[in-house]
């Protein structure tokens, strides 16, 4: 494979490799410890009691009941709940939220925590917590998105997206010979991860101990020692596996606060695990989306505007609109365009970034309006793209900082078998006379770096041992970063120890944006380099090395011994170098960020192309997905295996946001009326048949100093449209809101 | 009560087991074996899949709807129990990690659990079994693909558990029929607990005390199949993957319904004596046994009666079963006719039914001679069509002849509109349903699974 990257930027023997991930053993004996694994000694469990409605005010708690319980031992109430000096108001990261911490007896949305109860045993406290029998002051909920006052969003950081726009959009309208003027609706979702939120809280003094599944175990402690008024330094979190993430484990969300609040006020340790109904409450969700669309083309069917314009829920009380507009922002060229994002407030928790925020929902509306524009100019979906194929940055003019999109595409395309698709819908059945479609769509992703440190040390035996807080959700992170730390050394990964997902640690950074290879590999890789750069000048220096006199500049290391570059009859084992300066360990540190000149200066994403087919019985109306191909170019691949497996599962998730994830609003009560597995949807493997994942090679010598894009996210890009437009292709029917619903189909 | 059973092939016995307490937070919280996860404490993920043996086999059930005194006298390996004596990893566990089959990881210990019991049974149907444990980093593909590599390794010895033939029976626990009739005669406010697949969730979700209990586990004669030339008799307590099998040869449309309406773990656990008895409007047994025509055995005391499954259903919530009775049973005609069950659900497997129709039409020469239909979800009961049925009898086998049926349906349901499905929608389908009886009859392939993937 050609390597544009620096040749001494030590990559191959590791990275590259299909590695079996480090913790497989751990994971599947059950030996790998999770948050809600952890019951210590003198332990209290604690419940909280979620509001059944969604707007109003609690108007009585049957404190006298619960605490009457056997076993029962606290109730917190706002009327007792002890000082939190944080304000809860605040945000006190750049992801945070506000929080609900029993601040008053407002209900703001359903699930919301209006009290909780602690109890020697869990049964106890969740006795006790039904014994508080809420009774309330309901007012009319708002929970539906069509009926709500839209507002202009005002830009601000997260959760309030900025819109952009380039050309002249009237003209951009005037000039279009056709066009399309479409609204697409997105579902409310929710994470779910398979492992519900917990936390156990422990303070001694005032140090306070945390076992807490967390994406970003520094962030997080800057948080909590917040809302305690602690040194940030007292706060220790050990999160060393987590059971999925997607987004709303990187911030303490109230009922944590609330748990530690009881552990400081009762002196003992606190252990709360939400149940798998309260995941629908104040832990995030995937907002609902309302999307219009219009596109024009001319003559040649060129694109002449993109107008975009994304309607998010929010909660009524604070601020995360789904970006989804941005994600018109940098695919396709057209003479103008406009993103626009405007929210409405709803009574419901405040949702949060979930995977592929903004990107997900606004590529499901997109992809499918531009389906129908290639429709409406009567070419092919994947020539009408090609067509409109950006070459740099759309409005800024930036080149790429590379993009194999094209590449994506063709290898998509004949590896799905699309050409020959007839052009017309419904014109394709199999042998048991079912509907059979193919559509596609394009995937791309930004790829952001956050800021991350490292610690390298080369002990004298000649093995290492990396540290840094990375985290691992699933993903794989403790195989990946091993693999670049390995190759930072020129060790074998067996000769490398590797510590992560504990605050101690150098800072890892953020476990999210698809950013976290990228960037904590990146300081693993400079904390490597820094213990090569030490070695070299260490050997340079020693009369009685055979690399004396070369300069530090010129060495590489491999196989665990460093070479003066260039003359593989000069080299030493580390050990040895070691040994001579008296055997004690070297220590390297290093950072990774990316440089905002670089970031100035290219558009950087990660792309991709999928390809869908489904498959759809013409009385009931059932759907199946029946294959998936997605081709993607996301730079470097640290590990192919741990890549295909992030790949395949967002394909997954898309077929979930197509035909699955939505949860349903009581218009009474506000209340969620599917809040579990069983009504809420997510896929199993018998909703699941074949897909097939290829990466693109890419190589991209601006984005980071690894060439790293990361694949965490882009999977469910460009899936979800790609099936809506199957749908399409098989029945005729443009169905524009998601999930596709069987009596959506019915009743086109 | 107290309860013994085997743990990990070590004897454990549990002197102070409330009839409630599952076995998953016995496991975790007093037992301190971590390793088997809670990911919904209601049987929809799997992650705290368990395998349990007895002495008619091996099972893979779910720990959170599990009470301990359904475990007396069995045997029960969680994940930590899937390695051997010395540490040695089970092939199922060294195949998921060399396949990737683990990612996040919370779903691994009861994915391991489900492919060492399909392994152990040699079962190579690896997406059915596997089809009750849900991954949300969704990394099907490479667990199937280790199921698969996994298959030809011989089976570790110590997952053969031996057990006592039968276990210790006290009156909450009776040992068989007799004595359950005599039991629930002197307690007829117990709850009679056959899977705990419903029952569980009064516990785990509803949070309701559920003080007295009558376990039927121990009830070896009413887990019994009996088939005569004509028929064919289930116990009450016979478990739906062996009703699955059983009736598969002889209607293989109501087996395969049965495939997808609950995962490998719950049809484990459910029998088709509870599904009938608990009389939801959405069971999906009743709607094929109304259509084929079975007979239901009560008991109560010594008292025997039998009447047509259509006929127990009086009500919503409302069957008719006296104090003290019991469903001893169910027989099945063998040559009923025709039978085809169609479930709709929003997800295809393992979802509560929109709807599910049985048809069983009879046809000669062209013209409709009998015709037994029968809903579920369409109605307070699960309930025959009899106007769409009078209006069949005598009408050609014909897309026009069938017209008439359809519209009649009109009268014979109003249904309501819930969070599956509205009204409109549920009659729609019940008479699309039937569209596709006539349809597939005459020849159209219309089973969805006949795609090919």
């Amino acid at each position: 494979m050609p390597d544009t990257l620096d040749r001494t930027i030590r990559f191959g023997s590791n990275s590259g490799q299909p590695m079996t991930r480090r913790d497989g053993i751990a994971k599947v004996t059950g030996a790998a410890t999770f948050t809600a694994d952890n019951t210590p000694d003198n332990v209290l469990h604690a419940v909280y009691v979620p509001a059944t409605i969604a707007r109003g005010r609690v108007t009585s708690l049957d404190v006298a009941a619960a605490e009457a319980h056997p076993g029962v031992t606290h109730v917190l109430t706002p009327a007792n709940r002890p000082h939190l000096h944080g304000d809860p108001e605040a945000k006190p990261t750049m992801f945070s939220f506000r929080i609900e911490v029993l601040q008053d007896d407002t209900v703001r949305y359903a699930g919301q925590p209006v009290a909780m109860v602690l109890g020697e045993t869990l049964e106890a406290a969740t006795e006790g917590a039904r014994l508080l029998a809420p009774t309330y002051e309901m007012a009319p909920p708002r929970v539906d998105l069509d009926r709500a006052e839209p507002y202009d969003v005002e830009p601000g950081g997260f959760g309030r997206p900025t819109g952009a726009s380039h050309g002249d959009i009237d003209a951009g309208h005037r000039a279009a010979v056709k066009s399309v003027d479409v609204t697409y609706s997105t579902a409310p979702q929710y994470h779910n991860a398979m492992e519900t939120h917990a936390i156990v809280a422990a303070w001694d003094g005032d140090k306070l101990h945390l076992d807490v599944p967390t994406q970003a175990l520094s962030m997080s402690c800057a948080a909590y020692a917040s809302f305690f008024d602690i040194p940030v330094e007292n706060v220790t979190i050990n999160s060393p596996y987590l059971g999925g993430g997607f987004g709303s484990k990187a911030v303490p969300i109230g009922p944590n606060i609330l748990a530690i609040l009881a552990a400081r006020m009762t002196g003992r340790p606190v252990k709360l695990m939400l149940t798998r109904q309260q995941m629908f409450g104040p832990t995030g969700h995937r907002g609902a989306t309302r999307q219009r669309l219009r596109l024009g083309i001319d003559e040649d069917a060129s694109l002449t505007v993109i107008d975009h314009d994304s309607l998010s829920e929010t909660s009524s009380f604070d601020d995360f609109h789904e970006p989804a507009a941005g994600a018109s922002q940098g695919l396709y060229a057209a003479g103008a365009l406009r993103s626009v994002h405007r929210g409405a407030r709803l009574d419901i928790g405040t949702p949060g970034a979930m995977r592929a925020p903004g990107e997900a929902s606004g590529s499901a509306a997109l992809e499918c309006a531009m389906d129908e524009m290639a429709e409406a100019a009567g070419m092919d979906p994947l020539e009408f793209r090609l067509k409109n194929y950006a070459e740099t940055e759309p409005g800024t003019g930036r080149p790429y900082s590379s993009k194999a999109l094209r590449d994506c595409y063709l290898q998509g395309a004949e590896r799905f078998g699309w050409a020959g698709r007839p052009l017309a819908p419904r014109q394709m059945r199999d042998e048991n006379g079912l509907l059979t479609g193919w559509g596609m769509g394009t995937a791309l992703f930004p790829c952001p770096m956050f800021m991350a440190e490292a610690r390298a040390t080369l002990r004298a035996d000649g093995s290492a041992l990396f540290e840094t807080s990375a985290v691992d959700m699933g993903q794989g992170a403790l195989t990946a970063l091993a693999q670049i730390a390995a190759d930072s050394l020129g060790l074998p990964v067996d000769n490398v120890e590797f510590r992560a997902g504990h605050s101690s640690l150098p800072d890892g950074g953020v476990a999210g944006g698809s950013g976290h290879t990228a960037t904590a590999g990146g300081a693993l890789h400079a904390a490597g380099s820094d213990v090569i750069r030490q070695l070299g000048e260490m050997a340079a220096a020693d009369p009685a090395s055979p690399l004396h006199g070369a300069g530090n500049a010129s060495f590489v290391a491999r196989h665990g011994r460093l070479y003066v570059d260039g003359d593989d009859s000069r080299s030493e084992p580390f050990a040895d170098i070691l040994s001579r300066a008296g055997g004690a360990d070297l220590v390297g540190s290093g950072s990774a960020s990316r440089p905002p000149e670089t970031a100035a200066q290219y558009a950087m994403y990660s792309h991709g192309a999928v390809f869908a087919e489904v498959k759809v019985d013409p009385d009931l109306c059932q759907v199946q997905v029946t294959r998936l191909v997605g081709a993607f170019a996301a730079g470097r691949i640290i590990n192919p295996k741990l890549a295909d497996s992030q790949l395949l599962g967002g394909l997954i998730w898309g077929i979930s946001f197509a035909l699955h994830e939505e949860a349903h609003h009581d218009p009474v009560t506000g209340r969620i009326v599917n809040a579990d597995f069983a009504g809420y949807h997510v896929p199993v493997n018998a909703d699941v048949r074949g897909l097939e994942v290829l990466t693109v090679h890419e190589d991209d010598p601006h984005v980071n100093l690894l060439g790293i894009k990361g694949v965490g996210e882009i999977g469910i890009v460009g899936t979800v449209g790609a099936i809506g437009n199957a749908i399409w292709h098989a029945t005729g029917h443009r169905i524009r809101r998601f999930p596709i619903r069987i009596e959506d189909l019915l009743k086109a | 009560m107290e309860i013994s059973f085997l743990l990990n092939g070590e004897r454990v016995t549990v002197a102070d087991a409330a009839p409630t307490e599952t076995l998953l937070d016995w496991l975790r919280e007093r037992r301190g074996l971590k390793g088997t996860k809670e990911g919904c404490n209601e049987g929809d993920c799997g992650a705290c899949t368990v395998m349990v043996t007895d002495a008619t086999g091996r099972k893979a059930l779910n720990a959170c709807i599990l009470f301990l005194p359904q475990l007396e006298g069995k045997a029960v390996r969680t994940v930590e129990g899937l390695s051997g004596p010395q540490g040695e990893v089970h092939p199922v566990q060294q195949a998921l990690v060399d396949h990737h089959g683990s990612q996040c990881g919370f779903c691994t210990p009861g994915i391991a659990v489900s492919m060492a019991v399909a392994h152990a049974d040699g079962d190579a149907a690896t997406d059915d079994r596997l089809a009750g444990n849900l991954c949300r980093c969704t990394g099907y593909a490479p667990i199937i693909r280790a199921a698969e590599a996994a298959a030809q390794d011989p089976v570790p010895d110590w997952m053969n558990d031996r057990v006592d033939a039968r276990g210790d029976h006290a009156p909450h626990r009776p040992g068989s029929a007799d004595a359950l009739a005599a039991a629930y005669l002197a307690d007829p406010d117990a709850v009679l607990v056959a899977g705990a697949t419903d029952v569980g969730l009064w516990v785990t979700k509803q949070l309701r005390q559920v003080d007295k209990v009558i376990f039927l586990d121990g009830c070896a004669d009413l887990k019994n199949i009996e088939e005569t030339g004509t028929d064919i008799r289930f116990g009450a307590m016979v478990d739906m993957n062996r009703v699955r099998a059983a009736i598969a040869p002889l209607y293989p449309s109501y087996a395969e319904m049965i495939r997808r309406y609950g995962s490998y773990q719950v049809r484990g656990a459910a029998t088709i004596g509870g599904n009938i008895a608990n009389g939801s409007p959405i069971g999906d047994n009743p709607p094929a046994l109304i259509a084929l025509g079975a007979t239901l055995h009560l008991r109560k005391g010594d008292v025997r009666r039998s009447l047509p499954v259509q006929d127990f259903f009086i009500d919503y919530g409302k069957q008719d079963r006296a104090p003290g009775e019991f469903v001893e049973g169910v027989t099945i005609p063998k040559q009923a006719g025709p039978l085809k069950v169609y479930k709709l659900s929003k997800r295809f497997d393992q979802d509560i039914s929109a709807v599910c129709g049985a048809f069983n039409i009879l046809v000669e020469d062209g013209t409709v001679t009998a015709a037994r239909i029968a809903f579920g979800g369409m109605a307070g009961t699960p309930k025959r069509a009899t106007e769409a049925e009078a209006a069949l009898i005598g009408a050609p086998w014909t897309e026009a002849g069938i017209a008439a049926a359809q519209a009649a349906m009109a009268e014979d349901f109003r249904p309501l509109s819930d969070m599956r499905a509205s009204a409109a929608y549920r009659l729609g389908t019940a008479q699309a349903m039937l569209m596709r009886a006539w349809a597939e009859d005459t020849g159209l392939e219309t089973n969805v699974l006949g795609i090919a993937s």
